[in-house]
């Protein structure tokens, strides 16, 4: 051992272990950084780090998997719940909102007319195959409270009226139609009276036609134009639609108006009837169906 | 037709009923695509109700006719029982056409169909649109009535495939013994 000690293989080994612990005090100098040697060495050898790295985790991947699939399907079988779960609750959340969107819109109908009395909103069944005129069916009837010949509006206008009504379906003929005529006049000038009854021509584009209007009108473009509400039919001061355009009558004697219906009637997705408004005629059904005959002459509205 | 046991007996009448069965599915189905949305779609009622007619007998055509005439009144919001009258009436006269004078065969089938619903797409318009005298009332047949005329030729074909196909399989064959053969001629 003594001549271990005394040998030159000792004092270099001393030298070495020297060396390295002055390398180790001039790494702590540095202040966090790397040495140059390892930092070269980190640099060089990266790229096969890398690549080693993904391999063995690949590897451990596929044997963490085949160890552990059936604690993995489990856990994927509890998500895929989970997440149709909550996929559900996010249509359902969605219908909510829409829902009471919906509401909302028809509680400023009544917060506007407090003397209305509306139906529950009324989903739009279909419409009514082929139909030109866009008449279609609801989910209210008599069992509701709904009869003939009742408004159906939306929000944003009147729509049309019942026309055939039975315990939990009404069908609707919409303001499309030539066979439904309404008195209206326009909201701005509170003048320009005429009468609201669709053509063949203006229902191809989803509109109606103001016809007898007097030539000398005041109507611009644009001009909203609401019920009358003359014969009790309907109430009065509802938006019907806005003009689209103005022209005259083809005999001459008087002017005319294309009408865009303030709501798109091609495609209604909830309505409210109104059952019930001050001023409405209770006997206009009545005597419609009884007689079969249209309302007086200086009643605009009527049924044919 | 002659049916010797009990058990060829059985099995007509259980063909008999799924036919029928699936007839009227078919024709439910075709009723609810009728009231589903907006677009012109065919009478898809009357090629069926036309089909099971040129198939079968006098009595359950008329049926049917009846049946698919009320969906078709409902579907097209008419006056209930219009089409039903129509259907029926048409029924008849195509069950006992092919019954006494057409074979069954599908260039016969499709040249009547479009005949027939030519015809039923002609009468909705007269008594609905043209004469209550509407102005521009032609541009409804030219836009509506002979579209939808056209689809429904067009759905005939579909509607004579399938029904040939529940008939393949479901129609009790015909067997006739060698006296009914001598008989018969």
């Amino acid at each position: 051992m003594r001549e271990f000690f005394k040998s030159a293989r000792f004092k270099v080994l001393l030298g070495f272990l020297a060396l390295l612990v002055g390398i180790m005090i001039y790494a702590v100098t540095k202040g966090g950084y790397s040495v140059s040697a390892a930092s070269f060495v980190n640099t060089v050898t990266k790229p096969f780090r890398i690549a080693s790295n993904s391999v063995s985790m690949k590897i451990e991947s596929i044997a963490d998997k085949l160890s552990n699939a059936d604690k993995y399907y489990e856990e994927n079988q509890k998500l895929k719940a989970q997440i149709g779960e909550l996929n559900k609750q996010l249509t359902e959340y969605d219908d909510l909102k829409e829902e009471v969107e919906e509401l909302r819109k028809f509680v400023v109908i009544k917060e506007q007319h407090p003397d209305y009395i509306i139906s529950q909103p009324a989903e739009v069944l279909g419409y009514i195959a082929n139909d030109p005129f866009r008449s279609f069916t609801i989910d209210k009837g008599s069992a509701e409270g709904i009869e003939p010949f009742c408004p159906v509006v939306t929000a944003e206008g009147l729509v049309g009226i019942t026309i055939d009504v039975s315990g939990h379906v009404s069908t609707v003929r919409t303001i499309l139609s030539p066979d439904l005529s309404i008195a209206a006049v326009s909201s701005s000038t509170n003048a320009d009276y005429g009468i609201i009854e669709g053509t063949v021509a203006t229902a191809e584009n989803g509109n109606t036609k103001l016809i007898h209007l007097d030539m000398d009108n005041e109507l611009r473009v644009g001009d909203l134009m609401v019920t009358s509400g003359n014969s009790g039919l309907f109430p009065k001061g509802y938006a019907i639609g806005s003009v689209k355009s103005l022209g005259f009558e083809t005999n001459g004697l008087s002017a005319c108006a294309e009408i865009e219906p303030c709501s798109d009637i091609t495609r209604l997705g909830s309505v409210v009837v109104i059952t019930d408004f001050s001023g409405k005629n209770n006997e206009y059904g009545e005597e419609n169906t009884e007689s079969g005959e249209k309302e007086d002459s200086d009643e605009a509205e009527n049924i044919p | 037709m002659r049916l010797k046991t009990s058990r060829e007996r059985r099995i007509l009448h259980v063909k008999t009923f799924f036919r029928w069965l699936i007839y009227y599915f078919l024709i439910i189905a075709s009723f609810i695509l009728m009231t589903s949305g907006t677009w012109l779609k065919p009478v898809l009622l009357v090629p069926i109700a036309l089909c099971i007619a040129m198939e079968n007998d006098l009595m359950g055509s008329a049926f049917t006719g009846a049946f698919c005439g009320f969906l078709t009144d409902i579907a097209c919001g008419r006056l209930f029982g219009y089409n039903a009258v129509l259907l029926t009436v048409f029924c008849v006269g195509f069950s006992l056409v092919f019954e006494l004078y057409l074979r069954q065969r599908f260039i016969t089938y499709i040249v009547m169909t479009a005949a027939v619903s030519f015809l039923q797409c002609w009468l909705d318009y007269k008594f609905y649109y043209e004469i209550w005298d509407y102005e521009d009332v032609g541009r409804i047949f030219t836009g509506v009535t002979l579209h939808v005329w056209v689809y429904t030729v067009i759905a005939a074909v579909v509607i004579y495939l399938i029904t040939r196909l529940i008939n393949h399989f479901l129609m009790p064959k015909v067997h006739l013994t060698i006296e009914e053969v001598i008989q018969t001629n």
